[in-house]
């Protein structure tokens, strides 16, 4: 048993990557679905049968032919739903992301580069939004300018920057002094030359990083919202709105939250991986 | 069917668990009946709120003169003995002595007078005006009699005087004020409130001395809880985790599961209640919004498969009114209604031709069942309008209709069991609170058909307003209401189709 144990694959990182692969595959599979599934399914989402109410889904007894995870409240296909639900929450993830990200990273790089006043000013940003529950400022702005999905996106991406600013301050800090920076700064490179050039690229997988946590973050608090009837507002299919349509119903025909619950499960869960992937592989990465 | 209601079982353990594991019994052994409802009251005071559950809870409160039989409909003496009517606008109750009220004093004529000419003041404000605004004055003519003086011959008198006109105790009344009465009152019903929570919970304890020989009989079962729920699920939850004895309006969808429960019965009865659909034909709340436009409603009332919801979601034998009242009230004449078939191809036709193309937004507020009104939604939908559902509380969306802020809104109606339509027409179209069409003919038509007692003079005016509100297709209604009742088996317990559950007559088996 003399075999060497290569360095640079730890036992972990293999399993890192194993679930990194796993992760991207649940991932594109469900963004896949959420951009052509509807044309593969052969139902419109927002059609609704009331003859055809509540039919169960293929594993289940009285199953309809046609209907896969079964019909709704209303006789709308599930699956029809639950795809273009996957649009929903896709969306708002990535529009989320895209939001708080600019504004995050803006703020940390800039605070982690200059320091000294203009980093108070970015601490103190960031002290304030931590103190600001997400979900009674998201109550508050759809009871002033009622719901929708700009509206959702808007709300969330307004307030779940601080991570991003949080990890670009910080390794903004730990480079900006580095010498191949300060290379570039003796050689007479802008300011924004030394940001956008020599900074950003260099702290762009810790952000990667942040943008999967945020990116699930967003769709859970998406699906809480639409739950609590402040997010994305009927008939559009958000997972978090089938599922509190379905609660009344969770006693005798239980698909109609496990299907959507499953789904948030699985997406959530495939976020997460890739997430933990990248953070594995920059770590093993940076090790060397 | 198995795998869901093994399903069921564990989400109905885990709550047990997580609710301490009260015991699952019916409580038999306490005595006492819990009641969990949706509709949390706002005001218990009856005369203050105009809610079902309000009208439920003062039925086992307080006693009217008049009682009417559930069986037989006929009225028959309560806190009166007898009655007599003069000339149409003229009733002389003889008062029944010997009866007490919670707080022990004892009922009287001046009771009587006292609450009658409190309720037909307007300056008292009460929620239903149209309840009692025939009601002239009321006069003392002995200890233990009463003149009751009507502005205008009213056929329906004294269906009135047994459904909504409760006697209050004059002298504790008085010295409370009436604030403090909401908070604690005092009736002379079989059950006495021992301790009311506005919108929390009421609890309720029979009456020992309630007066023998009433047809509500004294109650059987010592207690009675009433607890307020926000939702339908959580409601649910209370029946099956053993921690509510009886519900009502459960989602017709479980009525059947929950009938495969040993412990539970569910039963359905049609009721007076009338799903409808308002819409803000007068320009309350915008003066040139959308709904103003004539095709735009009729556009609706097309867009709308009536006849389906009836038959796949609310079920049990629901019809579809022509007319906007109960097909069995007196004076609601279906063959005077314009009739309109679901026609979503017209519907998007008359909207092109009244300007709407492309359709419109508009804010659909709603206390009925989540999925009918998304159903509703989605009709609408499907020809361009695009309604924003509003879920809100029975109590926030009446007061939201009755200040003008409702552009379009879904409703019920139960006429409180009134079997006419002056019952019903009145309150949505009498140029009051509740009136989002403003049309003064009907206002006046409405006026000649409650102020007779002549049946020609009074059908040819409803009919006239009947024609006239589907023509103008002011107010959709929808579909009668089958009510659904879920309760423990260790209950006996008579659903009624006057839609009011009768606690004092229930008792354990």
């Amino acid at each position: 048993m003399s075999e060497p144990i290569a360095i640079h694959a730890p036992l972990t990182s293999r399993v890192g990557v194993a679930g990194f692969t796993v992760g991207i595959v649940i991932v594109g599979i469900i963004a896949v679905a959420a951009i052509i599934g509807n044309q593969l399914v052969p139902h419109d989402p927002f059609t609704q049968d009331l003859g055809n109410r509540l039919k169960p889904p293929f594993w289940m007894e009285g199953t309809q032919a046609g209907h896969l995870l079964g019909t709704d409240q209303l006789g709308r296909d599930y699956l029809a739903r639950l795809v273009y639900g996957a649009r929903i929450s896709l969306l708002i993830g990535i529009m989320t992301v895209i939001t708080s990200g600019l504004i995050g990273i803006t703020l940390g790089v800039l605070g982690g580069f200059f320091g000294g006043r203009i980093d108070d000013a970015v601490l103190f940003a960031i002290t304030t939004r931590l103190s600001i529950p997400v979900v009674l400022v998201a109550l508050a702005v759809v009871g002033l300018m009622g719901s929708g999905l700009g509206l959702v996106v808007a709300t969330l991406g307004l307030l779940l920057w601080d991570r991003f600013a949080v990890v670009a301050r910080a390794t903004t800090m730990q480079i900006r002094s580095l010498d191949y920076v300060n290379a570039a700064r003796c050689a007479g490179a802008s300011t924004s030359h030394l940001l956008i050039r020599e900074i950003l690229p260099n702290i762009a997988s810790h952000l990667a990083v942040v943008a999967t946590l945020e990116m699930a973050l967003a769709i859970l608090l998406e699906a809480a919202l639409s739950f609590l009837g402040l997010g994305v507002p009927p008939p559009l299919p958000s997972w978090g709105l089938m599922i509190a349509e379905g609660k009344d119903y969770m006693f005798f025909s239980a698909w109609v939250i496990m299907v959507p619950g499953v789904a948030l499960f699985i997406l959530v869960l495939g976020i997460n991986l890739v997430g933990d992937g990248l953070r594995n592989l920059l770590g093993s990465e940076r090790s060397r | 069917m198995g795998v869901q209601l093994r399903f069921g079982a564990a989400i109905l353990a885990a709550a047990l668990v997580g609710a301490g594991a009260s015991p699952a019994l019916a409580q038999k052994s306490a005595d006492t009946l819990r009641i969990t409802m949706r509709a949390a009251l706002s005001n218990i005071d009856p005369y203050y709120n105009n809610e079902r559950t309000g009208v439920v809870m003062h039925h086992q409160g307080w006693d009217g003169l008049v009682y009417r039989n559930p069986e037989t409909f006929k009225v028959e003496p309560l806190l009166a003995t007898e009655w007599k009517l003069p000339d149409t606008t003229t009733i002389e109750f003889t008062l029944r002595p010997g009866v007490k009220f919670h707080d022990g004093s004892a009922f009287t004529a001046d009771d009587v007078v006292y609450t009658l000419n409190l309720i037909s003041d307007p300056a008292s404000k009460v929620s239903t005006p149209a309840n009692y605004n025939w009601i002239d004055k009321a006069e003392k003519t002995g200890d233990m009699s009463v003149r009751v003086k009507l502005k205008r011959p009213t056929p329906a008198a004294l269906d009135y005087f047994a459904m909504v006109v409760p006697i209050y105790p004059k002298a504790y009344r008085e010295k409370v004020g009436a604030e403090a009465y909401a908070k604690a009152p005092v009736g002379a019903g079989p059950y006495k409130m021992t301790k009311v929570e506005s919108g929390v919970s009421i609890d309720f304890e029979r009456f020992e001395d309630y007066w023998a020989g009433s047809p509500k009989g004294k109650a059987a079962i010592k207690k009675m809880s009433v607890r307020f729920v926000p939702d339908a699920a959580t409601e649910m939850t209370e029946l099956l985790s053993g921690r509510a004895d009886w519900i009502w309006n459960l989602n017709p969808d479980q009525f059947d599961s929950v009938n495969k429960f040993p412990n539970l019965a569910a039963v359905r009865k049609e009721s007076m209640r009338v799903g409808y659909l308002a819409l803000d034909a007068a320009g309350r709340t915008g003066a040139d919004n959308p709904l103003t436009k004539l095709k735009v409603r009729q556009a609706i009332w097309h867009a709308i498969d009536r006849q389906t919801i009836a038959d796949k979601l609310v079920t049990g034998g629901s019809r579809v009114p022509g007319a906007p009242c109960f097909p069995t009230q007196f004076g609601c004449n279906g063959e005077a209604a314009t009739l309109y078939d679901y026609n979503p191809a017209k519907a998007k036709q008359l909207l092109a031709e009244a300007g709407y193309p492309d359709g419109f937004e508009v804010d659909l507020a709603s206390y009925i069942l989540p999925q009918w009104g998304s159903a509703i939604q989605n009709y609408l939908m499907a020809v361009g309008i695009r309604a924003k559902l509003n879920q809100l509380q029975v109590g926030a969306l009446i007061q939201r209709a009755k200040a003008g802020e409702l552009r379009a809104y879904l409703g019920t109606w139960g006429s409180y069991s009134i079997n006419d339509v002056s019952a019903f027409l009145p309150n949505f179209f009498d140029g009051g609170a509740d009136d989002y069409a403003r049309d003064p003919d009907v206002q006046k038509w409405l006026i000649e058909g409650g102020s007779t007692n002549d049946a020609e003079v009074r059908n040819k005016a409803y009919s006239a307003a009947i024609q006239r509100i589907t023509q103008q297709a002011y107010f959709t209604p929808l579909h009668t209401y089958v009510t659904t009742y879920g309760y423990s088996k260790q209950l006996e317990f008579t659903p009624y189709s006057d839609e009011l559950p009768r606690f004092y007559l229930a008792k354990w088996k």
